[in-house]
Order: C-alpha cells, then sequence, then structure tokens
C-alpha cells in the first residue's frame, strides 16, 4: 500500500473513532459529575434554604429526574449539538464557550509564539561551546521554568511588574473603563480591525503578563528539546558528511540539522497547542483570564453540570482534531513516520 | 561556528528588544475619569436577574441598581425606601398594606407602582432560587389601590419589614421583563435603583447614574465592579492603585491586616460594616459520644476564641459567644460561655474522661475556606496545650458543597460551617438551625436542625420560635435571649466568630460607607 494510502487510512480511522471518543467522554463526565457528593442546589443555596425548598429547586432544574432519564436527556441534546443551559444564569452552554474559548486561544497562541521564541532561542545558544557556560545556563533554564509552579511564577510576576513597578495590569482581559471590541472574541484582532488603538493597547497591556507567564514556563521545554536533538543531529553521519564536503557551518547547522531537530519540537509543540486549546488553568485563574479553564473551574465548583459537561466535550473534541493534524504533519514532514 | 553564535547573539538582542517596549505599555495605561470609581471584589457575577443571585457579590450589585420596600440603615434600623411607611397589619396579623413612593420611574422610564411590584413579587415567587424567602410566609401578593400593596401572610410575621428589605424582592420593569416573566434575564437589569446596569459581564459590570432617580443623586459619576479571582490580585490592585476600593470578601487575613496598617499610616480609607457573617461548630447529637450534653458543654467551655481570632485572623474575626450577631435583637447579652479550661476540666471527668481516658473527637473544615482550615489547626493546638490528657482532635478538610450535601445524614460529629443571614433579623439566625417540625426528646428527627446536621431539639423550642415571629419589641427581645440560653445549654452548635465586611479605598476618597445589611453603599463613593 501506498504511503498517501496509509495517510488516508489512518485519518479515516480518527475520524471514524471521533464519535465514540466523544461519546465516553460525554458519559464519563457526566456519571463522573452525579457521582461526586453534592448538587448545584447545594452549590447555589449551601445550608441556608429549608430542605423542602431544595427539593423544588432540584424538581425544577429537572435534577428530581433518575439518572438514566437525565443522561438520556444528555444525549438526545447532545446529538442535536444543543449544550444545555446553565444552571446558575440559564446562558446557552455554547454563548459560554464561545465567549470563553477566544481568550484561552489568544493566551494560548501569544504564549506559544514567546514559548516557541525564547525557546529556540535560549536552545540555539548553547549549541557553539557545548558544555560551555551558555550551554549549562539553557539547561539550568530549561529545568527551571519546566520544574516552577506555574501559580507561584504567576504570583512573582504579578507582584513585580504589576504591584511593585505598576507596569501592568493586575488581572483582568481589558481595561475596565474601556468597552471590549465587538468581533471575533479574539481581542487584538478584533482592536486591530476595528483601527481602534487604545483598544489594541489595552488588550495587549493585560496580555502581556499571563503570555509571558505561561510562554516562560513552556519555553525551557522547548530549549531542551531543540538543544537535545540539536546536539544528536550534529553528531550524526550525515552531518559529518555534510561538512566533509566542505559547507559552511552555518549551512550545515541550518540546512541539515536543524529541520531533523525540529521534528521532534513540532510533536511537542502539536501536544502543547492541544492542551492550551483547554486553557491554562493555573495561568488564567492566577491572572483572572476569562478563558474556558476559568470558567470550567467556576462551574466545577458551582457543580455547573451542563456547562461543566460542555466544556469538556467541545474541548475534547479539539483536541482530538488537533492531535490529528498534528500527526498528519509530522507525517508529511518526515518520511520516515508510518502508520 | 561563528555564524551560529552571530545568529543566537541575534535572536538574545530581538529579545532584549522587547524589554524596552514593555517598559513603554505602562504609558500606554488608560486612565479612568477621576469621578468614575473602581470597586474590587472576589466574586464574577453570572447573572443580574434577582430570581438568580444568591451570592453576596450579585446582591452588592443589585443594592446599587435596585432599591427594595424597606432598608436597614447603618445602624440596623429599618427605613422605609420605595414604601413610605411600615407595613400596617390587620387584627389577626395575616393582611399587611405597604403605601408605596409615588413618582418613581424605572431606568426605562416606566411608573413604578403596586402593579409593577406585584409583579415582582410574583416572578421571584415563581423563579427565584431564593423564593424560599416568601413561600415560607406569603400566601397572595395583589395591589390594593395604584400605590398599595397588599400581602396576604401565611402566619402573622413581626419581622416583615425586614423580610421585604430583601435586595431580591426589588421591583423590576413589567415592560422591560414583559418576555422573561416565566425566565430569568441574565445579562440587562430595568429597576429603580441609583444606578442603572450600562455593561454586564461575569467579571466587570459598570453602573452609570440614573438621571430620574427618585432619591439622592449618586456622589460618583459611575462605578465599575470588577472581579479578580485571588487575594493576591486583589490586594496588588489596590496598592498599584489599579482599583480604587477593596471590599474585603475573599481577602487572606494577612493582607487585610496590611491594608489596615496602610490605613493606620493614612495610605488608604478603612471601613468596616456591620457583622452578618457568623461563624459555628455544629455537633452532631443524635449519636455517641456528642449525645451526652455533658461532653458537649466540657467543648463549648474548651474553645479560647480570643486566642483563635487572634492567631487565625489577627483579631479581625471577632469571637462570638450567640447565635444572632449584634446589633440584631437578642444578640446581647452573649448566651454561650466563654472560654474556662477548669470547668471544662471538670465536666470533661464528670463524663468519665482526662482520667487516663481521651477523648478523640473528629473535627472537620471546609478545604476550600482557608480560615476555616487555620482555625482547626489553631484549635487543636490549643486544645493539645490546655487539654491534653481531656481532648484530642482529628482533623480532616472537605469541600464545601460535599460537606452540605453529608450535613443532613449525620456525617460529622462535629463541623465549623458560617451563615450569612438573607435579611437583617434573628429568626434568619436561628430559625435555620434550630426550626424543627418533629421533636423526640432533645432529638430532632425531622426539621431545620437535622439539615442542618445537630439534630438537636428541645421540647418546646419550636412553639417559642413560632412565639417570636409574632412578638414586637422588648417582648421579642426576651424571648430571642431564653431561645439562646436553651440553644447554648443544648451546646449542639457553638458560635465561634463574626466577619464584618470591610472596605479600603485610596486615601483621595471619602471614608466608605456601609448600610446595615454590611453591603458598601456605593452611591456614596466620591473623592474628598
Amino acid at each position: 500500500m501506498s504511503r498517501r494510502r496509509h495517510l488516508l487510512r489512518y485519518l479515516a480511522s480518527r475520524v471514524a473513532l471521533m464519535p465514540l471518543m466523544l461519546w465516553l467522554i460525554a458519559s464519563l463526565v457526566f456519571l463522573l459529575l452525579r457521582v461526586a457528593p453534592g448538587d448545584p442546589i447545594d452549590a447555589l443555596l449551601g445550608i441556608r434554604a429549608p430542605v423542602e425548598a431544595r427539593a423544588a429547586l432540584r424538581q425544577q432544574l429537572g435534577l428530581d429526574q433518575p439518572l438514566l432519564v437525565q443522561y438520556g436527556h444528555y444525549l438526545t441534546d447532545l446529538l442535536r449539538g444543543d449544550l444545555g443551559t446553565s444552571l446558575t444564569n440559564n446562558e446557552a452552554v455554547t454563548a459560554v464557550i464561545r465567549d470563553s474559548l477566544p481568550a484561552s486561544l489568544e493566551l494560548g497562541v501569544v504564549a506559544l509564539m514567546l514559548a516557541t521564541l525564547v525557546g529556540l532561542a535560549v536552545g540555539f545558544s548553547g549549541i557553539a561551546r557545548p558544555e560551555g557556560k551558555l550551554d549549562l545556563g539553557g539547561r539550568l533554564y530549561g529545568i527551571g521554568t519546566y520544574a516552577l509552579p506555574p501559580f507561584w511564577a504567576a504570583m512573582v510576576m504579578q507582584l513585580v511588574f504589576a504591584v511593585w513597578l505598576g507596569w501592568l495590569p493586575v488581572g483582568g482581559r481589558f481595561p475596565t473603563t474601556l468597552v471590549p471590541p465587538e468581533g471575533s472574541g479574539f481581542y487584538l484582532l478584533d482592536s486591530t480591525l476595528n483601527g481602534n488603538a487604545e483598544q489594541f493597547w489595552g488588550a495587549l497591556r493585560h496580555l502581556v503578563l499571563p503570555a509571558s507567564t505561561l510562554g516562560l514556563l513552556l519555553s525551557g521545554v522547548f530549549a531542551n528539546a531543540l538543544r537535545l536533538n540539536l546536539r544528536r543531529a550534529l553528531d550524526s553521519d550525515y552531518v559529518e558528511a555534510a561538512r566533509s564536503r566542505g559547507l559552511s557551518e552555518r549551512r550545515v547547522v541550518l540546512r541539515h540539522a536543524l529541520p531533523n531537530a525540529l521534528l521532534p519540537v513540532l510533536t511537542i509543540t502539536g501536544i502543547t497547542v492541544a492542551s492550551l486549546i483547554g486553557g491554562a488553568l493555573l495561568i488564567e485563574v492566577t491572572y483572572s483570564w476569562p478563558g474556558v479553564a476559568f470558567r470550567l473551574q467556576e462551574a466545577i465548583g458551582q457543580r455547573d453540570y451542563p456547562v461543566v459537561q460542555g466544556i469538556v466535550v467541545v474541548v475534547a473534541a479539539l483536541v482530538v482534531v488537533v492531535s490529528v493534524v498534528v500527526d498528519l504533519l509530522v507525517a508529511l514532514l518526515d518520511p520516515r513516520v508510518s502508520f | 561556528m561563528p555564524d551560529v553564535l552571530t545568529l543566537s547573539l541575534l535572536v538574545r538582542s530581538a529579545l532584549a528588544a522587547l524589554v524596552p517596549a514593555l517598559a513603554l505599555l505602562p504609558g500606554c495605561q488608560p486612565r479612568h475619569p477621576a469621578s468614575e470609581l473602581v470597586v474590587a471584589t472576589n466574586s464574577t457575577v453570572a447573572s443580574v436577574d434577582p430570581v438568580d443571585i444568591t451570592t453576596l457579590a450579585g446582591m452588592q450589585l443589585l443594592s446599587a441598581i435596585g432599591d427594595p420596600l424597606y432598608a436597614a440603615d447603618a445602624k440596623g434600623q429599618l427605613q422605609p425606601r420605595l414604601a413610605t411607611a411600615l407595613p400596617k397589619l390587620s387584627a389577626n396579623g395575616l393582611t399587611a398594606r405597604i403605601p408605596l413612593r409615588q413618582g418613581v420611574q424605572f431606568h426605562d422610564g416606566t411608573r413604578f407602582d403596586a402593579k409593577a411590584m406585584v409583579f415582582s413579587l410574583e416572578r421571584f415567587r415563581a423563579l427565584g432560587k431564593m423564593g424560599y424567602l416568601l413561600d415560607d410566609r406569603i400566601r397572595a401578593v395583589r395591589a390594593s389601590g395604584p400605590y398599595e400593596l397588599e400581602l396576604q401572610l401565611k402566619r402573622p410575621y413581626s419581622a416583615l419589614a425586614a423580610l421585604l428589605s430583601s435586595i431580591n424582592l426589588t421591583p423590576l420593569s413589567p415592560t422591560a421583563y414583559s418576555q422573561h416573566r416565566e425566565r430569568a434575564l441574565a445579562d440587562r437589569f430595568v429597576g429603580t435603583g441609583p444606578y442603572r446596569l450600562a455593561r454586564k459581564s461575569p467579571q466587570k459590570q459598570t453602573l452609570l447614574p440614573f438621571s430620574n432617580y427618585w432619591g439622592p443623586a449618586t456622589r460618583n459619576q459611575g462605578i465599575h465592579l470588577v472581579s479578580l479571582s485571588n487575594s493576591t490580585a486583589l490586594f496588588g490592585a489596590l496598592v498599584s492603585g489599579e482599583v480604587d476600593v477593596l471590599l474585603s470578601q475573599g481577602i487572606e487575613s494577612d493582607q487585610q491586616k496590611a491594608l489596615a496598617e496602610r490605613a493606620r499610616r493614612g495610605q488608604l480609607v478603612e471601613a468596616i460594616g456591620p457583622a452578618v457573617e457568623i461563624g459555628y461548630l455544629t455537633l452532631l447529637s443524635n449519636r455517641p459520644p456528642l449525645d451526652q450534653p455533658l461532653l458537649r458543654q466540657a467543648i463549648a467551655l474548651s474553645l479560647n476564641r480570643a486566642l483563635i481570632s487572634e492567631r487565625v485572623s489577627y483579631g479581625i474575626r471577632a469571637p462570638l459567644r450567640s447565635l444572632v450577631p449584634p446589633p440584631l435583637a437578642g444578640s446581647e447579652p452573649p448566651a454561650w460561655p466563654s472560654y474556662n479550661p477548669t470547668e471544662a476540666r471538670a465536666l470533661f471527668r464528670k463524663a468519665g474522661y482526662c482520667q487516663g481516658r481521651r477523648l478523640t473527637l473528629p473535627l472537620t473544615f471546609r478545604s476550600n475556606v482557608p480560615a476555616d482550615k487555620l482555625f482547626a489547626l489553631t484549635w487543636k493546638a490549643q486544645l493539645e496545650r490546655d487539654l491534653r490528657d481531656c481532648l484530642q482532635l482529628e482533623i480532616s478538610g472537605m469541600e464545601s458543597t460535599t460537606a452540605y450535601r453529608q450535613l443532613e445524614q449525620g456525617a460529622f460529629p462535629m463541623i465549623l460551617l458560617d451563615w450569612v443571614g438573607d435579611y437583617p433579623d434573628p429568626d434568619i439566625y436561628l430559625l435555620p438551625m434550630l426550626g424543627c417540625q418533629k421533636v423526640q426528646g432533645s432529638r430532632c428527627l425531622e426539621g431545620n436542625a437535622a439539615a442542618a446536621g445537630s439534630f438537636w431539639s428541645s421540647p418546646g423550642l419550636q412553639k417559642q420560635l413560632e412565639d417570636s415571629e409574632r412578638l414586637e419589641g422588648l417582648q421579642r427581645q426576651t424571648l430571642l435571649q431564653t431561645i439562646q440560653r436553651r440553644t447554648a445549654a443544648g451546646a449542639a452548635y457553638i458560635p465561634v466568630w463574626q466577619v464584618a465586611p470591610r472596605a479600603w479605598a485610596q486615601a483621595r476618597l471619602e471614608k466608605p460607607v456601609f448600610d446595615g445589611t454590611g453591603r458598601l453603599v456605593l452611591q456614596a463613593l466620591s473623592d474628598r
């Protein structure tokens, strides 16, 4: 069978498995939420409402129905593309996701760009003198940023740049007194398209701290991955052969070693992108960034079943799609990969 | 490899260029107009519909964009707001007539009258998540005149005006909500309050003065309510000047202390409101070992509130020996005994402990409430020091929602909880803990006391609670004190502390003011 047919077969199998995977995830989330003690009424009213009032509210929200009936309704709605409405404010779950997903994606994309830039720079910087000071510094940077607890790093950044220096806002996504730009929900993009500089700078200022924190924390992984793979590539026979043909060192590194060293980095990028779709929980919470993870964390606390279920299912679907795309990209770039 | 080095140098130079760019950003910081103020808290507001609102942050918002019929002033006295006088009760106490203010407009320009009030109350009864506030008391609502409201009560209730001060019962424009009679309207609000809601997201709400407001004009040109998710961010936002006023909800004790110190140095202005939140222990009274009243009383005597308050909150959470927070009726004199280790030891001995036999008692705290964990650790250490041979605590944490569900199953021998009254009246603190429909000796088999996890009652207590609903003035106060003394003797609940709301404002602002329900009066915020 040709490589192209293998690839198509792989793609078809992943697409065919997707509904099954989503059904499993949806069912698991549904079950886990109900198995946990406490329900939305306990979360909303705590102990303040009389027993009868709590029972009445449970009935009003359909939480008194047998689990199987609730599950049936949930699956039927899901098949129709209806993710339900929030139990706390009756807002459609699709609207909740529509409002919060762009925030997470905007943060994720900018953080990833920063992580790639810094990671590649740090990973690249040590190759001239292996085991030299620069190389050692790069390794320490990689391990250090990987090991830092995200909430701690975020709080330190917050303290230094927002509280002590007063350069940047403490949290949130947009200046309090400005009206956010209308459009796609990606504020940088929307304000650029609207040609509104005040909105753009406002959005950028709020993005800098969370994106930098997340980007720097992720960059260590990229740095270490590039450093190791580049070192391995530079020690390989084909690089030796290129050097012996008299090619310049620049050409050897950039044309021969780097493309091969970047393939594992691409896989790591794919995994990182997939994980960032669901938001960077600790970063979003620390910076009050109204993304998917922030909303999910709130919904879990409130036992807002439809919101939790909706977010998990949508994010899971996106993660599956992204991981397939990354697999295909790697396969296209690396002829050694087979399916 | 000089070429490669050059490349890496280039990349590093590019990175270095980011630093000045970062330094330029502060220059682009948009400044809000001085007359508009930013007020920060830790809670988001998912919905602005009174039928949905159950959180303190939501009620704080409602108090600025809505008006109740009555409102408690800073001294806790109820004053008519959209009503013009206190309810006139019929001879049998089952009908209440309330005269309403004329000339009041909703934010959409329509007129406020008795029909609008009936619409709003009926809607709240049908849809309200806190509909139980009315369900238990009100049989029917009707407009007995263009500006007169008539309420049919299920039983006489002397605290009716206090109940009607609940901000969730604020009137809504029937015109604006005509499409939302049977469902909530989460992102719009059309009421009669001093501000109108201009913009709303869960994290941010913009309030602008309502030009046709019937009462005094607001002292600022607008309020931006913002939510930041953690204590450090809130603290930092105030210190850096990003917000003008900060509410204490969700601020860690050490940061509250730091803010209070800044206020003492004149860098901030601090205001303290009346305590509406109490922290208390619930003891499971229907199972061994705490089915012995002696043991419960011994535990009550072994709690060093002053020490715990100081260690946990630097004294910010004031010690409390009453289930009703001062200054509400019946709160004074405190009914629960103060710390007395000698007497506690004597009671433990009487119950057969302290003589080579130590009582090991599980204490559950809510793991998502930092002060609760500190309380558990501190009390455990205090008991180790003072009553090591008599009592030992085994502490464990549990997420609050999980714990609430298991209370009625009698899952916790001892648990620390808190309580915030929905309106300023002693009933709302006593009935939910002590009400009991089915009593057997000192056990509550069915009712609020069972749902609250103590399962404790006392013969005739329910009758006294019902009587207190009818009585007024000194008679009621005396009865409330009696109820509290009986509850203290039963020791199935042990009050621990009270939490007064605080606010800190930038030094250029006037001292913030709280109303009698512990909410910040946003319309009073202004520059000096």
